[in-house]
């Protein structure tokens, strides 16, 4: 079952089409709990892109190999490795970027949207559309928790990227977790909506 | 079963797989993680005196590690401690728990080597003969300027809410603290976490060590201007008014953070007992150096 989606088609699918957080509505906590800046969302995306990419791969590589009924398994291994290989490789390499995004890419282990996205698609593609897909994935992730970051952070601080824009602070209430669910809901109904439009006015 | 065992040979194999690519990546990084930890420790030592890029330390600075270890002699146990002598060589001082001088033996030591843990260690045990039982305690790190003690700086973990707090602990050379920085803590995010923000650790600031030994956690709020003082560099407050606020609250005890009393309580025995136990063996190891006319730099 191949794919026949071009490279690029496949990457704007992971960031409209099928985006993790407002269309297949996967990895909620992250989505909720980290998402009150648009620098937290921007580095967990970050994140999220590069053990996407990496996990994709080894398992389009590995896919003959593995058994079926421990595919599950393997794969929280295949992510598990890959997060603990990037934890490493930066906190040698690149300690001041470490030192930002150190406590996110220990959260990614167990993310939804990366074990979901072996399952339905590197389990099944090649190599190269499993890469594409990887990087759609990532960046849809790493958008959505911007968009959200941007939504929270403006309302809930009054900031963005860490500066002050409005100069007092709308509602609180929206850097709490509670507030990650109204947001999420709200955005996905206005992505929903917009969408709709959309459509009518091609139809039209 | 055939089934079964398949399942048992493949999963085995892919965790034998991860860890070995695991096991090469850590092999490969290791050393270079060990050294930035190292030179994000000498920053946070540098920025703990007062030091910083903008405004670097004088060639008159020095800093003087002293390793503080556990030996067995005999039946009783002593302390050892391993200092610099002023001619670059190294020697061993045994210090009973009565405080008395025991022994002293020269150690060969490259100077380079003596901050890895494993030369070192090997290197006492040589000058002291095999058998004896040794056992690394802690560190020390005096800092001279020109020759005159400025302050010394206490790398030391304690106990905390889930586990160990690590923390470098900046003293003058009256035993008031100068300054407190939190290098690693597991505690929870939101509450026992905000122990590494400045307006917890700022309140341990210029507590002078008769404070320090009494010192308890309040759950009272943090007053306004309080806050304002120990967050400085984000309120904008001059470094005149930050100093009238610090001496008033000088002899005060430690705000506990909302929620993190715990946490809160663990820094404060934590320093504390650091602080405490410090003055108390420095005095004794300062008298044997003074007694056996022993030649430190500082």
């Amino acid at each position: 079952m191949a794919t026949d989606k071009t490279n690029l088609q496949l990457v704007v699918n992971g960031i409209l089409n099928e985006n993790p957080i407002f269309r297949l509505v996967l990895s909620m906590c992250p989505a909720v709990g980290i998402s009150t800046t648009v620098m937290n969302g921007f580095m967990l995306g970050i994140a999220v892109l590069f053990v996407q990419v990496c996990s994709s791969c080894t398992i389009a590589l590995f896919k003959n190999v593995i058994h079926p009924r421990i595919r599950i398994p393997t794969y929280t291994l295949t992510i598990a490795t890959w997060v603990t290989v990037i934890d490493m490789v930066l906190a040698a390499y690149l300690p001041e970027a470490y030192a930002k995004m150190g406590i996110f890419i220990k959260l990614i282990v167990a993310f939804a949207i990366i074990t979901m996205r072996l399952e339905m698609f590197a389990s099944k593609e090649s190599v190269n559309a499993s890469f594409w897909d990887g990087i759609g994935m990532g960046l849809g992730f790493m958008f959505g928790m911007m968009a959200l970051g941007f939504v929270r952070e403006l309302l809930g601080m009054g900031t963005l990227l860490g500066y002050d824009v409005l100069g007092f602070k709308p509602l609180l209430f929206f850097v709490l977790p509670l507030a990650g669910f109204f947001c999420v809901g709200l955005m996905m109904a206005f992505f929903n909506y917009i969408e709709i439009v959309y459509k009518r006015a091609k139809r039209a | 079963m055939k089934d079964i065992l398949t399942i048992i040979f493949r999963l085995t194999v892919a965790c034998l797989l991860a860890g070995l690519v695991m096991g090469t990546v850590f092999i490969a990084t290791d050393k270079a993680k060990k050294h930035n930890v190292h030179v994000n420790e000498q920053k946070v030592m540098l920025s703990l005196l007062g030091y910083s890029a903008k405004n670097p330390a004088p060639a008159s600075v020095a800093m003087h590690e002293v390793y503080r270890y556990l030996v067995g002699e005999g039946e009783a146990l002593a302390m050892g401690y391993l200092l610099p002598l002023r001619d670059g060589s190294f020697s061993f001082v045994t210090i009973d728990l009565a405080g008395g001088f025991v022994a002293q033996n020269p150690v060969t030591l490259a100077a380079e080597k003596a901050g890895e843990a494993e030369a070192r260690t090997a290197a006492i045990a040589v000058a002291l003969g095999a058998d004896k039982p040794l056992r690394y305690a802690d560190q020390t790190i005096v800092v001279t300027d020109g020759g005159k003690r400025t302050a010394y700086l206490l790398p030391g973990k304690f106990p905390g809410f889930k586990t160990f707090i690590g923390a470098i602990l900046a003293i003058d050379p009256d035993f008031s603290i100068l300054g407190l920085e939190i290098m690693e803590h597991e505690e929870d995010p939101g509450l026992g976490a905000e122990i590494d923000q400045e307006y917890f650790k700022n309140q341990f600031k210029g507590k002078p060590l008769e404070t320090v030994k009494k010192l308890e956690v309040v759950k009272t709020p943090l007053p306004e201007e309080y806050l304002k003082a120990l967050e400085a560099e984000k309120s904008g407050l001059g470094a005149a008014e930050v100093a009238s606020i610090q001496k008033q609250y000088q002899d005060k005890d430690i705000y506990a953070l909302t929620g993190a009393t715990i946490s809160s309580r663990s820094v404060t025995n934590g320093v504390k007992a650091m602080v405490k136990k410090f003055a108390y063996r420095l005095a004794i190891l300062d008298r044997v150096l003074a007694e056996q006319h022993i030649a430190t730099p500082f």
